[in-house]
């Protein structure tokens, strides 16, 4: 948790249509649509934020508990690094 | 007004690179042999055996060799160079062949885009008698040199539509395509365009129970894109784009055009409903 959340460059591609990210993974050629919160926390993922600090600041920055929206966050980027998008290790 | 010079210049070269000779032609391109109802496309060359015995050969800068059956049939050739041929010629010369037909209204282009069968002749044909002339049938080739907009090249094939196409349209019947093809040239109602054109929409046509136009937004935009397997293929082939250069390819298709389905019934009960709808879409309504 206290370990510096990376993406995992060169292994996706993204683009802005409309309001959404949209990232491929160059591993499967899968598509993921980013919007709303999800798109909040991928533009935080900066290779320097820890887990706990991109809680802190989504939650700042939606007036509510960093408690409230942790298991959320922690499960998004769960997920990203299911999909290869997160760096590992 | 833009005058479109790198799309011109882009004409120009098609024009020059699809220049045809007859002579012998390679059995094999980069050491892989192509056999009939083949084709490989690598580092600038295109080579295609069809199943019924013609071969043709395409090499940057060298034009088109094709190498005739004992008993060619004109017709077919013309189709072959027409159609493949020359969608990878664009996709060596870093120009995007999108499988589409378009209509032009407003200095602009709206492209109907779907597989072989979903109608587009057709749609693009009665078009003309909403006023709007034709831009291209079938393939419709993309400048992408200029960042800041996507320009089109006019279409390069006559109009064809079936008999009852050619009743549902209005379009006006000329000579048969060919003996073994069940299609005649047709002339627009509204004529057509021979100048380049920035590209304003592209519709995917869509059969379905209510005619219907429905916006396509942010990822599904990219989805639609990446289903148009055949020329997306080809242009990253003939580009060398890795899945990456082919995503960049379409995520600026995807955000510099606007992007719908057209969703409608197949046959003539419904069709002027659709070809209405089809009409406003293209005219930014």
């Amino acid at each position: 948790m206290n370990m510096p959340v990376a993406k995992a460059t060169g292994r996706f591609s993204e683009t802005v249509i409309d309001e959404e990210v949209v990232v491929m993974s160059l591993d499967s050629g899968d598509f993921f649509s980013l919007t709303g919160t999800a798109r909040a926390i991928w533009e935080l993922i900066d290779g320097t934020r820890t887990c706990d600090i991109i809680v802190v600041e989504l939650a700042g920055r939606h007036g509510v508990d960093p408690k409230a929206v942790a298991a959320d966050v922690a499960a998004f980027l769960d997920q990203l690094e299911n999909a290869g998008l997160l760096a590992t290790g | 007004m833009p005058d479109f010079a790198s799309a011109r210049a882009a004409m120009r070269l098609m024009a020059a690179e699809t220049r045809v000779t007859c002579g012998a032609v390679p059995a094999s391109l980069g050491g892989i042999p192509v056999g009939p109802a083949n084709s490989r496309l690598s580092k600038g060359e295109y080579l295609l055996h069809t199943d019924t015995g013609y071969r043709f050969h395409y090499r940057k800068g060298a034009g088109v060799t094709v190498d005739r059956p004992s008993d060619p049939d004109p017709a077919e050739e013309a189709l072959w160079l027409n159609g493949s041929v020359y969608a990878a010629i664009a996709s060596i010369n870093g120009l995007m062949p999108i499988h589409a037909s378009a209509v032009a209204f407003g200095g602009y282009v709206t492209a109907f885009t779907g597989p072989s069968g979903a109608g587009k002749s057709t749609l693009v044909a009665a078009l003309g008698q909403a006023g709007l002339p034709l831009f291209c049938d079938d393939t419709l080739v993309l400048d992408l040199s200029d960042p800041g907009r996507i320009v089109c090249l006019p279409g390069h094939k006559r109009l064809k539509l079936t008999t009852e196409a050619i009743g549902l349209t209005g379009a006006a019947r000329e000579e048969k395509v060919g003996a073994m093809i069940d299609k005649f040239f047709a002339r627009p109602p509204a004529g057509d365009v021979r100048e380049p054109l920035p590209l304003a929409r592209l519709v995917f046509l869509e059969d379905g129970p209510e005619p219907a136009v429905k916006p396509v937004a942010g990822a599904q935009r990219l989805a639609l894109l990446n289903d148009d397997h055949y020329t997306a293929e080809l242009f990253a082939l003939g580009q060398g784009l890795d899945l990456a250069g082919r995503f960049a390819a379409l995520a600026r298709l995807a955000r510099q055009v606007a992007i719908s389905r057209l969703v409608r019934p197949r046959g003539p009960a419904r069709f002027a409903k659709s070809t209405t709808l089809a009409a406003a879409v293209a005219r930014g309504a």
